[in-house]
């Protein structure tokens, strides 16, 4: 923790490490319950989210009254470790740090202000990272007038047989090897220029870690559509990389299985 | 889809619940007849390893960076504003946005103050 922290310094997990902080200071046993999608705040908490405004005092049903201080305590002690996990986030979704600090602070503070009925024991970072994604998709997309990047509609069962088939040829060592080299740049590359959906989809799941249930709740999406983006954008990033992999060098024409 | 062999479950259904497995995300049964299926099966295993790899080099990859250390402060500061205010005065806090970036507006029955998150830095060119 900083040394300038304003709240009762807990002992943490390390900032940025993928420890379920949502169960920081939380009743032991709340990890296992991640999500609560039907809980009686999640509404509201929504509502509070999207109108940015809360207002002082006010408390969820059956919440015990906390002075502001207690909120800031508490906001410091549970949000803040999480910060630059969500500022790595962003910086994935906007592709600069400029607006990626924009994005991090409208979160945070939007986050702030309806922490007055957010639960202890509910998932602290998949609703932050919900707040992260509607901001972003709210605003800052709209903002940096990117254009609409393509649809994203259900893959068919038809086009997953399609792809599914291996090619036994012992060449997967080779393409292992050959991504395994790729500097981080090259990598972080081949993720931003996945459509936007696609990259939100794999970076939640594979950097990020989520459930498909809790990347749903994020992005607001029956599971079928994080499956389906999941599986396209894994497939389009392997593909380029193994592009990267053979321009650099790493990759002889040969080795490429397709 | 088969690799020629003859197995319990076909390889190309294999291969489309692949990403299910390795996330994570089917049922305990489901779990057991593909991770047989895998054992017996040198092409999908092979298959696996290298979309295993490939979630475990983004993990490695795309993730850890950190924000600046200027930035958290000001972040910090902005919540103590709004802390102090809404403690001290009872104010009303609203955040949002528009094309000069974020906008906390705290109004109280005094005053009402708002400042935007461009105002500490130089506009983006």
């Amino acid at each position: 923790m900083p040394a300038d922290s304003t709240g009762p310094t807990q002992p943490v997990g390390p900032e940025g490490s993928a420890v379920p902080a949502a169960t920081v200071g939380g009743p032991p046993g709340a990890a296992e319950d991640p999500q609560r999608p039907d809980g009686p705040d999640q509404g509201s908490l929504d509502q509070s989210v999207q109108d940015g405004e809360v207002r002082d005092g006010e408390v969820g049903d059956g919440a015990i009254a906390e002075t502001a201080q207690q909120r800031s305590a508490r906001f410091e002690r549970d949000a803040m470790p999480l910060l630059d996990q969500l500022y790595a986030a962003a910086l994935r979704m906007t592709r600069n740090p400029a607006d990626a600090e924009d994005l991090v602070q409208e979160t945070y503070l939007k986050a702030y202000s309806a922490f007055g009925s957010f639960r202890e024991g509910t998932n602290l970072r998949a609703w932050l990272y919900r707040i992260l994604t509607n901001t972003y998709i709210n605003g800052y997309r709209k903002r940096q007038r990117q254009p609409a990047q393509q649809p994203t509609d259900e893959i068919t069962d038809w086009q997953l047989a399609q792809a599914e088939q291996h090619t036994s040829s012992g060449l997967r060592s080779a393409e292992m090897e050959a991504l395994d080299k790729l500097p981080d740049s090259d990598v972080k590359d081949a993720l931003s220029q996945l459509a936007e959906d696609f990259r939100m989809a794999v970076y939640l799941a594979d950097v990020e870690g989520f459930a498909y249930k809790e990347i749903a709740e994020i992005m607001g999406t029956p599971i079928g559509t994080v499956m389906s983006r999941l599986h396209r954008g894994r497939k389009q990033l392997r593909d380029m990389l193994t592009g990267v992999a053979r321009e650099r060098g790493f990759l002889r024409n040969t080795e490429v299985a397709s | 889809m088969s690799c020629g062999d003859p197995h319990e479950t076909d390889c190309g259904e294999v291969l489309a619940e692949m990403w299910l497995f390795l996330d994570n995300e089917c049922n305990h049964e489901r779990r057991e007849l593909l991770k047989r299926h895998l054992e017996e099966c040198g092409a999908c295993l092979e298959e696996y390893g290298l979309e295993e790899h490939l979630k475990a080099l983004l993990a490695r990859k795309c993730g850890g960076d950190h924000a600046p250390d200027e930035f958290k402060q000001r972040l910090r500061q902005s919540i103590q504003e709004i802390m102090v205010r809404q403690a001290v005065l009872g104010a009303e806090v609203t955040v949002e946005q528009d094309e000069d970036g974020t906008i906390v507006e705290v109004r109280t029955a005094v005053e009402t103050r708002t400042w935007t998150s461009r105002e500490r830095r130089p506009p983006p060119h």
